[in-house]
């Protein structure tokens, strides 16, 4: 596994910092490892984009990817 | 083509829009659910851009801290129904559209009936609870919704079930299966907003329901935006059909009627009482009855009545004994007091009456109670 760049949105950025990275070889690997190192997010439910694109499943990632987080946002 | 109303001339002369968009959007009937801070910039433009029926569903009324966002309104309107303002300005701004109004919140009783009527829905509302009904409701119907949302200095937009260039539709579920926990939530109340913020997004929302009815343009169908006021970065993610969401939703009208998107979003009241501001003068007088603050200590301003501290952060290590056989709690916005009158009530069951202050410390405020500097 490598480091990942993850960006962050909303509630996780306040959290995380915009951009941060991660050791991650998955998307699965990566919702753990950031719920380890922050934990106030690990119970957080968030969208995962992978290259623009939002994961439907368990999705392979790597160093050159770009992955955003992108939490649900209530407020009107 | 219809008579030119020299109202619309800047649209008939714009190039890539002229007397057959224009005509569209006389014919069109849009629903506004959410007449806040992104329904009134939104309602504003359409009614302006001349859609032939707009309809307004909200069941609150105008309080203060509305205004600093909610630009329909004015000081002297404080107290009044949302739609009725807002319907009267709307009026005034363009008598020549129809304008219905639906003085009371969506739920699931009369939701599908309202928006059956309109070909487009904006989701112009404040809470989960509104979102996942109005986006299973607009699913079931396949009406396109122009969704929004916003989180302190930054902005969601995007347009579901209407069909992209590959012919796919997908929903807010594709992009958010299952709603947040209540603990993950804050609203404006208590994440504050810039006020701008809804207006940008609100006027987005506006342009959105405007590119689908005269088809101009590239709508945000089966995309999610994200924009950032503070700087002005905008992201542009793809949606697509996440597998497994159909057994998340209702699948029929009997289905959605019966669904409890209160519950789903946790924030069903359940058997926990709701104290009114304008009640809590008569509780302050009730023997053996308690008073707790669930804020952090820092957090102002400070009720300005006998009450104990203690935060809900503490509350979920440990709960002290109390003698007191009545406990109100109480913080910020309403939220964070009811998770602590939950977690209360898991531990004294019966033998306690537990409520909390609905509105908290911003409600008791805008009624000029418990507030000390």
């Amino acid at each position: 596994m490598m480091d990942v760049k993850i960006l962050a949105f909303g509630r996780i950025a306040e959290i995380t910092g915009r951009t941060f990275t991660i050791e991650a070889g998955d998307t699965d690997s990566l919702k753990e490892a950031v719920g380890l190192r922050f934990p106030e997010l690990a119970q957080t439910k968030f969208a995962i984009a992978v290259n623009k694109r939002v994961i439907n499943g368990m999705t392979a990632v790597s160093p050159s990817d770009e992955i955003a987080l992108m939490p649900p946002y209530s407020g009107g | 083509m219809m008579e030119r109303n020299p109202r619309y001339d800047r649209h008939y002369v714009l190039a890539g829009f002229g007397d057959a968009a224009q005509d569209k959007l006389g014919t069109a009937r849009v629903l506004v659910v959410g007449a806040g801070g992104l329904g009134c910039p939104a309602l504003q433009y359409l009614a302006a851009a001349g859609i032939g029926t707009l309809g307004i569903a909200d069941g609150d009324s105008i309080s203060l801290s509305n205004l600093q966002r909610q630009v329909l309104f004015g000081t002297p309107d404080i107290g009044k129904l949302k739609t009725e303002i807002a319907a009267q300005r709307l009026r005034s701004l363009n008598p020549e559209i129809e304008i219905a109004v639906f003085p009371h919140h969506i739920d699931t009783a009369n939701a599908l009936e309202i928006l059956s009527q309109y070909d487009v829905i904006l989701d112009c509302t404040d809470n989960f609870a509104s979102r996942y009904l109005l986006g299973d409701a607009s699913f079931l119907l396949n009406k396109p919704l122009v969704f929004g949302a916003i989180y302190r200095y930054e902005g969601q937009l995007a347009v579901f079930n209407s069909a992209g260039q590959n012919g796919i539709a997908c929903s807010y579920r594709d992009l958010f299966p299952d709603p947040p926990k209540p603990s993950d939530v804050s609203d404006c109340n208590e994440a504050g907003v810039l006020g701008v913020l809804p207006g940008t997004i609100g006027t987005l929302m506006a342009n959105e329901a405007i590119k689908l009815i005269t088809g101009i343009g590239t709508s945000l169908s089966n995309r999610l935006m994200t924009l950032d006021l503070l700087n002005y970065d905008q992201y542009i993610v793809e949606i697509t059909p996440k597998p497994g969401t159909e057994s998340k939703r209702p699948r029929s009208a009997s289905g959605f009627r019966q669904t409890d998107y209160e519950w789903l979003c946790g924030t069903a009241v359940g058997d926990i009482a709701e104290v009114t501001p304008e009640h809590v003068g008569n509780i302050l007088r009730q023997p053996d009855t308690v008073f707790i603050d669930v804020r952090e200590s820092h957090e102002l301003p400070r009720a300005g009545f006998d009450h104990l501290s203690l935060p809900l952060s503490e509350i979920k290590n440990n709960i002290p004994e109390t003698a007191f056989r009545n406990i109100i709690v109480f913080c910020q916005s309403g939220k964070r007091s009811l998770e602590a009158a939950h977690l209360l009530k898991r531990k004294f069951g019966d033998a306690k009456n537990i409520s909390h202050i609905k509105g908290g410390m911003i409600a008791m405020e805008e009624h000029d109670y418990g507030k000390t500097d």
